[in-house]
């Protein structure tokens, strides 16, 4: 069975249909792409799946538990992580801290009484911590607050915040937007290595299409709420539908 | 509580060094907890009796153990407020409820400080909870808005249909009894003694506002200092990362009730009456100029701002002429200190030094930076 599979998930924002039954399905391990033009509902998706949005109809199950009705924290919990497409960190917080909440979270579950227990005493998450900052390489910067990072810095704050709730699986909106060259090749190779040496599977909003034709195992195509095509890089670069829809042949 | 006690004309190398330690000792608990005591064992004789300061605050004994319990208070707003960020009008729920609790536990069931003033706390966290229900499903100025309308709920409900019971605007009188059975809180001292303490109700309250000091640093420094200060920022994001956000600002919410609480019964304690007024909508707008005058999310910061609070309503108010306009000056020192410090007087304080610093601190960066930045200071920050 599927780590985490969709059916017929539709959301309704007043008349206009952002998603139209949506089916998808994610092995577990796996690296699969989500593209589309824009407001084809990408962002709607991940929202929905991650329970930032209660979807109108369908199911999302994430291995064997109804994902529907559950508030994000708690689909945090079970193991499905995010980074959003904004950068959303704790900007007056400092580059190690933003990291050490979601590590508390991750170690602590969503709620413990401890506010008489001093943080450095909790070993696993200072671990969990240094680990992740060193994936990251922001461990020269820990000290830093946030908010006075460099744009493409925060964006890997992002995902190493992301990182540190130990999702099994993880969503990933658009994590090279606005990086540079250097920066998305740095991004990317995380991403790699965040599927083969961590074994999250990863779900990946993109735009950057030689980015999602060269590392996805899948990719899913969606078009005004549908998903209009689903294959390995190889067959969605021929689909006619994807072609038509989506890239416009400007892929030759 | 000055920042900067280091002697500046030492040769670099050594001034540089003695700042870090410095920067690496200010926010230990051992320090912090020095400080606190240290502050306490002095205030009331160098503001109301030491002969070099001011002969202005000359004799106001009474008035520095009034300035100890409303920095309590102004702790406690400030644990949800600056720490939390949910900004609430309505405090004087939690001081005016703890007040009557003290005041109707003591005369109708038991009379004793310790007891009676814990009753109070207890009382402040039941309200709180009942409150929370409602108040935690509203965000920003709706939060703020029906915590007013709890709080002013609460003042006529006290004023007029349970009359009979707080005996409205008469207040309640409460009898001080011994300490445990024990410690008489009047017997005044003589001597050194005397000199520094003149009571026990003194050092009851000090005590009380030592181990608040010490109960909030330490939750600073535990994990909900950080999730505080992370649903402060980014409560979405809180959420995202697999927190409860919920609870941790139910569990915020009854923190700050309870040391709220604790205020409003040290002030029955020590007025020896509970009156209705303590639950009234301006208690709260009072707590609330404190915090943000001495500086949010700071420990030093709203003892300051209670401090200036009552030096304006106390003594200035006390002056020929000028007294009269006491609150106007007020008024123009609050929105001039914000206006030019947004984080109130204690962050105008940390900016001079470190601007008197800054060479300095310029000359350790580049140091810390050549050397590989090695330096894994622990920051939690006295200091948001």
């Amino acid at each position: 069975m599927a780590l985490l599979e969709t059916n017929e998930l539709t959301k309704e924002f007043g008349g206009l249909t952002a998603l139209q039954d949506v089916d998808i399905a994610v092995e577990e391990g796996e690296l699969v792409s989500l593209i589309g033009p824009n407001g084809a509902g990408k962002s709607t998706l991940i929202n929905t799946i991650t329970g930032r949005l209660t979807p109108t109809q369908g199911t999302v199950t994430y291995a064997g538990t109804d994902l529907v009705g559950m508030e994000p924290f708690e689909i945090a919990q079970i193991g499905v992580g995010r980074t959003f497409q904004t950068a959303s960190i704790l900007p007056e917080l400092t580059v190690r801290e933003n990291v050490q909440v979601a590590a508390f979270a991750a170690e602590h579950g969503s709620f413990r009484i401890n506010f008489l227990s001093r943080r450095d005493s909790f070993d696993e998450v200072q671990r969990l911590t240094d680990d992740i900052l060193d994936t990251i390489e922001l461990d020269d910067k820990a000290e830093t607050e946030a908010a006075s990072l460099p744009y493409g810095d925060k964006r890997r704050l992002e995902v190493a915040i992301g990182l540190a709730t130990d999702p099994d699986l993880l969503f990933m909106d658009e994590p090279t937007a606005g990086m540079s060259p250097a920066e998305t090749e740095m991004t990317v190779d995380l991403i790699k290595k965040l599927q083969s040496e961590w074994g999250i599977t990863i779900f990946l909003v993109e735009h950057d299409m030689d980015i999602v034709f060269n590392i996805s195992d899948r990719i899913f195509t969606l078009h005004q709420g549908e998903l209009i095509a689903k294959g390995t890089p190889d067959e969605i670069r021929d689909h006619p539908a994807v072609r038509e829809a989506y890239l416009g042949g400007e892929e030759q | 509580m000055s920042t900067d006690n280091v002697q500046p004309d030492v040769e670099d190398e050594s001034s540089l060094l003695s700042l870090d330690t410095w920067d690496r000792i200010k926010h230990t608990e051992r320090f912090i907890f020095l400080i606190s005591v240290g502050f306490v064992l002095t205030f009331s004789y160098l503001f109301s009796r030491a002969p070099v300061v001011s002969d202005v605050t000359q004799g106001y004994h009474g008035l520095t153990i009034t300035i100890l319990i409303w920095s309590i208070f102004a702790l406690g707003f400030n644990l949800l407020l600056g720490q939390t960020g949910l900004l609430s009008f309505g405090h004087a729920m939690f001081f005016g409820t703890a007040s009557y609790a003290t005041a109707l536990f003591s005369i109708h069931v038991f009379n004793e400080p310790l007891t009676i003033v814990l009753v109070g706390v207890l009382s402040a966290i039941a309200i709180g909870a009942v409150a929370a229900l409602i108040l935690l499903r509203l965000h920003t100025v709706y939060f703020a808005i029906v915590a007013l309308a709890i709080g002013q709920f609460l003042y006529f409900l006290a004023s007029s249909p349970l009359e009979g019971i707080t005996k409205g605007i008469n207040g309640l009188t409460v009898s001080r009894t011994p300490l445990l059975g024990l410690i008489d809180l009047d017997h005044r001292y003589s001597g050194i003694l005397g000199e520094l303490f003149v009571n026990n109700s003194y050092l009851f309250v000090g005590a009380f506002f030592v181990a608040v000091v010490m109960f909030i640093t330490r939750i600073r420094k535990s994990p909900y200092g950080l999730i505080f200060k992370a649903i402060r920022e980014n409560e979405t994001r809180a959420s995202f990362v697999g927190l409860d956000v919920w609870r941790y600002k139910f569990v915020a919410f009854l923190l700050s009730g309870g040391i709220a609480g604790l205020a409003g019964s040290l002030l029955t304690l020590n007025k020896q009456l509970a009156i209705v007024d303590r639950l009234y909508w301006s208690i709260s707008g009072d707590v609330v100029v404190m915090a943000v005058l001495g500086g949010l999310g700071t420990l030093a910061g709203p003892v300051i701002g209670a401090f200036v609070w009552f030096y304006f309503q106390g003594i200035v108010n006390g002056l020929p002429t000028l007294g009269d306009y006491w609150l106007l000056m007020l008024a123009v020192s609050f929105t001039a200190v914000v206006w030019a410090y947004p984080d109130g007087i204690w962050g105008m304080i940390t900016s001079l030094t470190q601007e008197l610093r800054e060479p300095k601190t310029l000359a350790a960066k580049v140091k810390t930076r050549v050397a590989g930045g090695s330096s894994a200071e622990e920051s939690d920050g006295g200091e948001r």
